[in-house]
């Protein structure tokens, strides 16, 4: 198959000998035709690193945190440092405690969640039924309001919350089972599947979250399965079941006509003793789809209309296909009932598609978009191996997260859009507690979720069920680069309560910290101050990032002369945000503006190429 | 209309770089691949990807007189687009397909001669056929038939296809993240909608330069952050500040006499405004401002989602009708480009427009107890252009009788969309090199849907076969 060049070498090389042998047949060249756009020649090179020169490497701790939490924080790296002597030491302790969250106090997270006055989140399947059925279709907000305060409550998690791996490995599941969140009728029932199905099972064993995820509303409503019934099975959750749930794509073998008497496809002996394919085909989709027939939601079919419970997981006997079925070779024998599924949950836990599949998928989040088999081998094998242990996850997490490959890696991937922000928010100390908005003023939450819908990662808002992409391919796309610069330099300039009233104070108070860590005003110097918010969200100071932040925020002066961050002339009692204007003779630059001018330098420095590495 | 200001496209394309030598923002992309055909065209081709698998069996349904029409009716009950009465389908000249009632723009468009469809098309590749939304997306977009090699179909194309090296912007993929099938493009750039994409959320006295005041701002400094070529995410750095300055002089807001005089003014009472999936509209219309600047466009994709009708297909008898709402989407806003572009002041730009409707495949016959329909395989391509010759229904349909269906339950694929694009790419493009974007493709004959020069098919790296490079 002819394919795309590979390297620049080989492509310059042809266009030597083209060149060559066709000068003497076409001695006059069409300018139209001569060359591509200047600089562009059409494909991208494959040539360039993923990974920048390992001298350019931030520090181990930086690295490791940046890519274990949603964002690294100088916060972190002084608690990460009081751990042990040396950093692999500090790393042990780290993971150890992180997947132990029980553990670690959270309380400053709690209290902000508190502070939100969420009213859906504990709810039970048969309030939010109830709920939703009173507010029926007379108020969007209010029959949204589930979903929506679950997104708020996630963020708040994730930039607060001092149990950062397990947010990581939360976000990590929601994308593995992805239910688009805004669903109108799976919406206003989806907090007890993050609850619930998700986070009990973070970091515990997959068998049990695999089957939680199936019985919750907001999936049964993603993949129709609450409408399959014996005699017209729905095979639409059944197929994701096997094709982003389990095994996977890299074990779909199509659409195969006798494939149990088919020798292209391999088999194994699985945990009972029994054969089973390793690749699954679409006869298996459609058999799964019957396995599972009769699993379903209370009350949201006409046969289930008078059932108890409505909302809650509900398994039909009546509405069950009690015929013989085979799936992955194996045989389910005619009454298995209930026992069908379950069974058919174990088969595909416990399969080593599953295993590589996931493990795959762990690796590239933590660590990069190619990584080695061995390394995914490796992790499948222990995923595997540990399929029915309580803390399964846990233990497949700490492999990978003290690799060579996790340890010594850095920049082969980079940070999603919804990722890159609340890293900024973590890293800049922000003070913000996103909540569900109904009003008439432009809240900063309003703002924030549309800008990042915008990018193109707004949360629980992939309408597909495969989920957010995960590389770096998709990210760096024109489109959602572009909308992340643009947001955020944007999140230094909102305010609360009201986005662009200055009458309120920033989300970030990058005047007051800046002030703080600098008490004399003499110290207060483009080097000192660039060269502290390098360090505070960077962990290190990169050229030439450091060098044009330094040099945009200090204009003419030298970068050792104290720069006024108090004088405000505009502020008439409203929070100190722009400076003293200064471009009328003597029209002095490093003078002009300097409150602003700062915040702008900082937005700067969370647009450069080191802060969207991880 | 505002004054198109050149020399910013220029900075965009970096010729300063090139007068600089290989001076500061000296890139590394790779030397395209030599072979330019002499016959390339400057027109324009537009991909709009249906996701979610578009059940053709509605939007085009077989009419009166069809010899399919009691087979149809026997598979589809709550589906069925009726000949009569409410929702009655639209009939056709040349042909006993019908269309789907709220698909009245393209009727118009077909009645007139600017569309055409393709029956039973789809992939034949790969065998056996997959029936995930994702793998066969990407198979598509790919054009290789399973296992995607990261470069797109279009990408091949462009890189194949005599592209001039002043072209401001050859190829836009509408949408946040690069559709597939222009994956590995420099030329190519991303973007959700033409008025959002700008960088302009710095605080405005440090944002723009201001010459009169020696102030370059935070957007023109951008470009010293990202100015190395250390990493794939520096290069894509740089080709997301090229595209935000390229695009940066357009007014892409929607004209207002008050309140934004610049904006853009649709041509010939064209109306982009969808009563569903408003982005779609907004993207047609962005894609055809760029056309009528000159900015060079190639090639587009644009998506329209939602087509995964497993549940509550709806029908046009219903009063609410998901699909339906579907095609009055595709229909109105595909109709409104055509009338936009056709009506331009600089004549009609549709005669160099072309646009191929595709979906990774079709739906079951045979619908489902839930009111809709389950993934199947062969479907229709709706074409669009000024130089088709449209008013006709191209294909062999192979029959809707349970032994004409592939493996019993769906359409089957008697038109390879291939080559359906190929002709596209031979007669329109000017690009012969259909082997080289289609690797594995063989036997290329043209159907006959485009006006143009057929020209012999190439695979454009036969001559680099052995022996060349040793020399």
């Amino acid at each position: 198959m002819a394919s795309a060049p590979a390297s620049a070498a080989f492509s310059a090389a042809r266009r030597r000998l083209f060149d060559a042998v066709f000068a003497s047949v076409a001695p006059t060249t069409d300018l139209r035709l001569s060359r591509r756009r200047p600089g562009r020649d059409g494909q991208f090179d494959d040539d360039l690193p993923q990974s920048p020169d390992a001298l350019s490497f931030p520090p181990a701790a930086v690295r490791w945190l940046t890519r274990a939490t949603f964002g690294y924080s100088t916060l972190d790296l002084f608690a990460f440092n009081a751990l042990g002597a040396d950093d692999d030491a500090r790393w042990q302790a780290w993971v150890d405690r992180q997947l132990s969250p029980a553990t670690i106090d959270d309380s400053a997270c709690d209290a902000r969640l508190a502070g939100a006055g969420f009213t859906t989140l504990d709810r039970t399947p048969e309030q939010l039924w109830a709920a939703r059925e009173a507010v029926g279709n007379s108020n969007y907000f209010l029959r949204m309001l589930p979903i929506a305060e679950t997104e708020c409550a996630t963020l708040i998690r994730q930039i607060y919350s001092q149990r950062q791996l397990y947010e990581v490995m939360a976000s990590f599941w929601h994308d593995h089972f992805s239910v688009f969140g805004w669903d109108y009728d799976g919406g206003p029932l989806f907090p007890p599947f993050d609850r619930d199905a998700i986070r009990p099972h973070v970091f515990g064993n997959f068998r049990a979250m695999l089957q939680a995820t199936c019985e919750s509303a907001a999936m049964m409503y993603m993949l129709d399965l609450y409408t399959s019934y014996s005699g017209h099975p729905n095979e639409n959750y059944a197929r994701e079941l096997m094709e982003l749930h389990t095994l996977g794509a890299e074990n779909y073998a199509g659409i195969v006509s006798d494939p149990d008497d088919d020798p292209s496809l391999p088999t194994y002996i699985d945990w009972e003793g029994k054969v089973q394919r390793l690749q699954y085909v679409d006869d298996d989709v459609y058999e799964a789809a019957r396995v599972l027939t009769g699993w379903t939601i209370s009350q949201s079919t006409w046969e289930t209309r008078n059932d108890p419970n409505p909302g809650a997981f509900e398994y039909v006997q009546a509405l069950h296909d009690a015929g013989v079925k085979r799936v992955l070779h194996r045989n389910f024998s005619a009454g298995g009932g209930q026992n069908d599924g379950t069974h058919l949950f174990d088969m595909l836990a416990q399969h080593p598609g599953t295993a590589h599949f996931v493990a795959g998928k762990l690796c590239r989040r933590f660590i990069g978009d190619y990584v080695p088999d061995s390394l995914v081998q490796a992790a499948a094998d222990l995923f595997h191996q540990r399929w029915t242990e309580p803390d399964q996850i846990a233990q497949v997490v700490a492999f990978i997260l003290h690799s060579n490959e996790f340890k010594t890696g850095w920049g082969t991937k980079m940070k999603s859009p919804a990722r890159s922000v609340v890293s900024a928010l973590r890293a800049t100390l922000a003070n913000f507690t996103p909540v569900p908005d109904n009003t008439s003023t432009y809240t900063p939450t309003e703002e924030l979720l549309g800008r990042l819908q915008a990018a193109g990662q707004r949360l629980f808002y992939w309408p597909a069920p495969n989920g957010y992409p995960d590389t770096i391919t998709a990210w760096s796309s024109t489109g959602a680069l572009g909308l992340t610069l643009k947001l955020l330099p944007r999140l230094l300039e909102m305010h609360q309560t009201e986005s662009y009233n200055n009458a309120y104070p920033f989300l970030v108070d990058i005047q007051g910290q800046t002030l703080s860590a600098f008490p004399n005003a003499n110290d207060r110097t483009a080097g000192n101050i660039i060269g502290f918010w390098c360090d505070r969200i960077l962990g290190y100071r990169p050229q030439p990032t450091f060098g044009v932040v330094l040099d945009f925020f200090r204009q003419e002066a030298a970068a050792t002369t104290p720069i006024d961050l108090v004088t405000d002339s505009t502020s008439n009692g409203q929070p100190q945000h722009v400076g003293v204007w200064h471009l009328n003779p003597p029209n002095t630059l490093s003078m002009h503006y300097t409150i602003a001018r700062l915040r702008v330098a900082i937005g700067m420095l969370l647009c450069s190429p080191e802060f969207l590495r991880r | 209309m505002n004054a198109f200001n050149r020399r910013d496209f220029l900075k965009g394309c970096c010729v300063s770089a090139i007068a600089a030598g290989s001076g500061s923002r000296a890139r590394a992309y790779f030397a395209p691949p030599p072979l330019l055909p002499a016959t390339a065209t400057d027109d324009t081709l537009v991909i709009v990807f249906l996701r979610g698998a578009m059940d053709g069996l509605s939007l085009l349904p077989p009419g009166a007189s069809s010899p399919y029409r009691a087979d149809y009716e026997t598979s589809r009950t709550n589906t069925r687009v009726p000949l009569s009465g409410t929702g009655a389908a639209l009939a056709l000249n040349n042909t006993t397909w019908a269309l789907h009632p709220r698909a009245s723009g393209l009727h118009a468009l077909y009645q007139a001669g600017h569309a055409a469809f393709v029956v039973a098309a789809g992939q034949v590749q790969p065998n056996p056929v997959v029936r995930s939304h994702f793998e066969a997306q990407s198979n598509l977009e790919f054009g290789v038939g399973g296992g995607g090699s990261g470069i797109g179909w279009l990408t091949r194309h462009l890189v194949s296809g005599g592209l001039p090296s002043n072209v401001p912007l050859p190829a836009a993929s509408m949408g946040s993240i690069t559709a597939n099938s222009l994956l590995g493009s420099s030329d190519a750039i991303t973007m959700n909608s033409g008025s959002d994409f700008r960088l302009d959320t710095f605080h405005w006295s440090w944002q723009e330069d201001d010459a009169a005041h020696g102030i370059v701002g935070a957007v023109s400094r951008m470009d010293a952050l990202w100015n190395s070529n250390a990493t794939l995410l520096e290069r894509a750095g740089m080709e997301t500040l090229d595209s935000l300055a390229l695009l940066r002089p357009i007014d892409f807001g929607l004209y207002d006499a008050t309140n934004n005089p610049d904006g853009y003014q649709p041509s010939g009472g064209a109306n982009y405004a969808l009563a569903n999936n408003g982005g779609f509209g907004t993207q047609l219309r962005n894609v055809a401002q760029m056309i009528k600047l000159g900015l060079g466009l190639r090639a587009v994709t644009i998506d329209l989602g939602n087509w995964d009708t497993h549940v509550g297909q709806g029908n046009p008898t219903q009063s609410y009708d998901w699909f339906g709402n579907q095609v009055e989407s595709l229909s109105q806003g595909l109709s409104a480009f055509y009338t936009d572009l056709a009506s331009a002041a600089s004549g009609n730009l549709m005669q160099r427009v072309s646009v191929i409707v595709v979906s990774e495949f079709g739906r079951r016959v045979l619908e489902n107890s839930d009111g809709g329909t389950d993934h199947g395989y062969g479907n229709v391509i709706t074409v669009l252009g000024g130089s088709i010759n449209g008013g006709q229904v191209y294909g062999t349909f192979p029959g809707l009788a349970s032994d004409q269906l592939y493996e019993g339950n769906d359409v089957g694929v008697t038109t390879d969309y291939r080559r359906v694009i190929s002709e596209a790419l031979i007669r329109r493009m000017g690009n012969p090199n259909i082997y080289y974007t289609f690797p594995g493709y063989s036997g290329y004959a043209p159907l006959g849907i485009f006006q143009g020069a057929d020209l012999p098919p190439t695979g454009f790296d036969q001559i680099f076969k052995s022996g060349f490079e040793a020399a």
